[in-house]
């Protein structure tokens, strides 16, 4: 079909239509300047809390957070056995720096390669399986993980684990807060290009409904697997800071409750949504760590988090923050309640 | 040179002769309806033409090249654009980034190019972009254009659905039940659509279509299936007094 453009570019205009003039885009980068200089100084506030040890942590699930969205949020496909993906970056990351010698940033790749391929097994059983009986192997596979792979000596140190050294330059708390903020910033960018560009497009459409999908001329086993390749490398690079992090590597950290715990973060900070995803991680990763000797109140709160998403707000934290980063990106500030970001979205939009 | 050439198509489920020995040619600028009580393989047909199944026997063939084994995704490429009985679109998402989606195949830049910001995914993208506006004006849908596809009404998401397709540059368009929940009205103008589409645009069409006055307006050429068998082939007029065709329809008396 012939396309007009001399036409077409009349119509661009329309694309800036209702967007805010340069005050309001003023306003706005000022605001979000404001929240990105509050999580900036937030490994540096005094006290004699450790709060720059949480938000490491706190980071590393933001990270983790992303990645289980690229799989249940985008992509539509369960995953029970995140934890496993998670598990290989922080072993491969640790053996790369402490057994075979190499630099810090080279480990983070070696540690999301891995990840990528860990997640790769899982995406190409997804090719064949789906719902429930997915959710089973995904669940099967985390524990297979946890309780053979993680623990043969030679590789993992056994039972004892591997102990890690932090990389040089970045022995404090605070300097490995802010070396896991810089990939929580490269792993936003990443979702934010993702959902703009053709992959995350042919994601979102193979979750919906495949065959259209494939008529539109979408490979459908491809983006797939680019989803799981996506969704492991990211965990795999949450794996490789959480071992100078713990300053340990060791199997039991990853088991089925750490799955569930990601999973859990994921759907209260809500499918899809950036900014909800990265309250409710870091709110998992550091409640647990404030509140240790209250042990009683983090078994209560998860779940009761949870039943509030389920019940009153399906779109999670996402849902609630709406109103707010709708104006932030260039909408309207409005309170109107709408539909929760996820209204059709297949298999994985209740976990 | 038939666009599309179907020999002798059949499709068995277990015990059930989905189609049996279906021949079909379409040709180029045909409007080419077909027609069928529920549940006599029209829309298998349809899986059949585009690769959802593959058939049990008989080929497939579009512009004399045999397609009967291609992936679905394939033959996308080669023109072939095709839409849903019950309407193929991301239903969570709005009308702008479906006509991105259906654009797919003509964003060249790579998937991880996309994914790391590249400068030539964004370049594209607005290029996608003009596109899109071009089409959603062309089928008299920019109004709706950041709407979310659930909210809109049953005719608009239908007519989205074919801006969709159209993005993507196909050169034959395979409608299934384009215009079920709309109005009489609605379909007429349906039908003034089709022909504007074909005249403007070039394009080839085979429908799967109910609606009998917008069948006998627009259609060169109607095919009739009944039980997977085809009955009937030929004009409008023909197929309308075919007594086989009627028989199948309104039944017979005894």
């Amino acid at each position: 079909m012939a396309i007009d453009l001399a036409h077409a570019r009349n119509l661009m205009p329309l694309l800036d239509e209702g967007k805010p003039d340069a005050r309001g885009w003023m306003t706005r980068r000022a605001a979000a300047g404001l929240i990105a200089a509050f999580v900036i100084i937030t490994p540096i506030l005094p006290g004699n809390l450790p709060i720059a040890s949480w938000v490491g942590l706190g980071m590393i699930y933001v990270i983790v957070g992303l990645s289980v969205n690229v799989l249940i949020g985008h992509a539509g496909q369960v995953s029970l056995g995140h934890q496993a993906f998670v598990g290989v970056g922080a072993f491969m990351g640790a053996l790369s720096t402490t057994r075979w010698g190499l630099p810090f940033l080279l480990s983070v790749v070696v540690a999301a390669a891995s990840g990528a391929i860990a997640a790769i097994l899982l995406g190409v059983v997804a090719l064949r399986l789906s719902g429930l009986y997915l959710a089973l192997i995904t669940l099967a596979y985390g524990e297979i993980a946890e309780k053979v792979i993680f623990n043969v000596p030679a590789i993992t140190g056994g039972g004892a684990g591997v102990l890690v050294n932090r990389p040089a330059g970045f022995e404090s708390n605070v300097a490995i807060a802010y070396l896991c903020m810089i990939f929580v910033g490269l792993a936003l960018f990443l979702d934010w290009r993702l959902m703009k560009s053709k992959a995350g497009r042919a994601i979102l459409a193979l979750r919906d409904n495949e065959i259209a999908a494939r008529s539109v001329g979408i490979n459908t086993t491809y983006y797939k697997l680019f989803a799981f390749v996506l969704s492991g490398a990211l965990a795999g690079i949450a794996g490789a800071l959480l071992a100078p992090w713990a300053r340990s590597v060791n199997a039991a950290t990853f088991d089925f409750k750490l799955a569930l715990t990601f999973v859990l973060m994921t759907a209260v900070g809500g499918l899809q949504s950036r900014a909800g995803i990265f309250v409710a991680s870091a709110f998992f990763a550091i409640f647990p760590l404030a509140f240790n000797q209250f042990t009683i109140y983090v078994l209560i709160i998860g779940p009761l988090l949870l039943l509030l998403t389920l019940i009153q707000f399906p779109g999670g934290m996402g849902q609630q923050l709406r109103p707010f980063t709708n104006w932030l990106t260039g909408g309207p500030f409005s309170m109107k309640r709408e539909h929760a970001g996820i209204s059709s979205g297949g298999s994985g939009g209740r976990p | 040179m038939a666009v599309l050439s179907v020999r002798d198509l059949s499709i068995r489920f277990g015990g059930l002769q989905a189609l049996a020995d279906v021949n079909m040619d379409v040709n180029e600028w045909e409007i080419v309806g077909l027609i069928g009580p529920n549940g006599a393989g029209k829309t298998t047909f349809f899986n059949c033409v585009m690769g959802v199944y593959t058939p049990t026997t008989g080929s497939v063939s579009y512009r004399e090249t045999p397609i009967t084994e291609m992936p679905t995704h394939e033959r996308a490429s080669l023109g072939i654009g095709r839409t849903f009985q019950n309407i193929g679109l991301v239903k969570s998402v709005s009308v702008m980034e479906n006509m991105l989606v259906g654009q797919h195949l003509k964003a060249r830049y790579s998937p991880l190019a996309g994914l790391f910001g590249l400068p030539s995914s964004f370049r594209e993208e607005k290029v996608l972009k003009a596109n899109a506006l071009e089409i959603l004006h062309f089928m008299g849908l920019l109004p709706y254009r950041d709407e979310r596809v659930s909210s809109l009404p049953y005719g608009i998401q239908k007519l989205t659905e074919i801006a969709v397709v159209l993005s993507g540059d196909p050169d034959m368009l395979l409608l299934d039940e384009p215009t079920s929940g709309m109005r009489p009205e609605e379909a007429h103008q349906f039908g003034d659509l089709l022909l504007k589409l074909r005249s403007e645009l070039n394009l080839t069409v085979l429908m799967i279509e109910h609606h009998v006055p917008l069948v006998v307006r627009v259609c060169d050429h109607v095919y009739c299936l009944n039980f997977g068998k085809l009955l009937a082939a030929g004009t409008p007029d023909e197929i309308r007094n075919h007594p086989e065709v009627v028989a199948a329809y309104l039944g017979t008396e005894e």
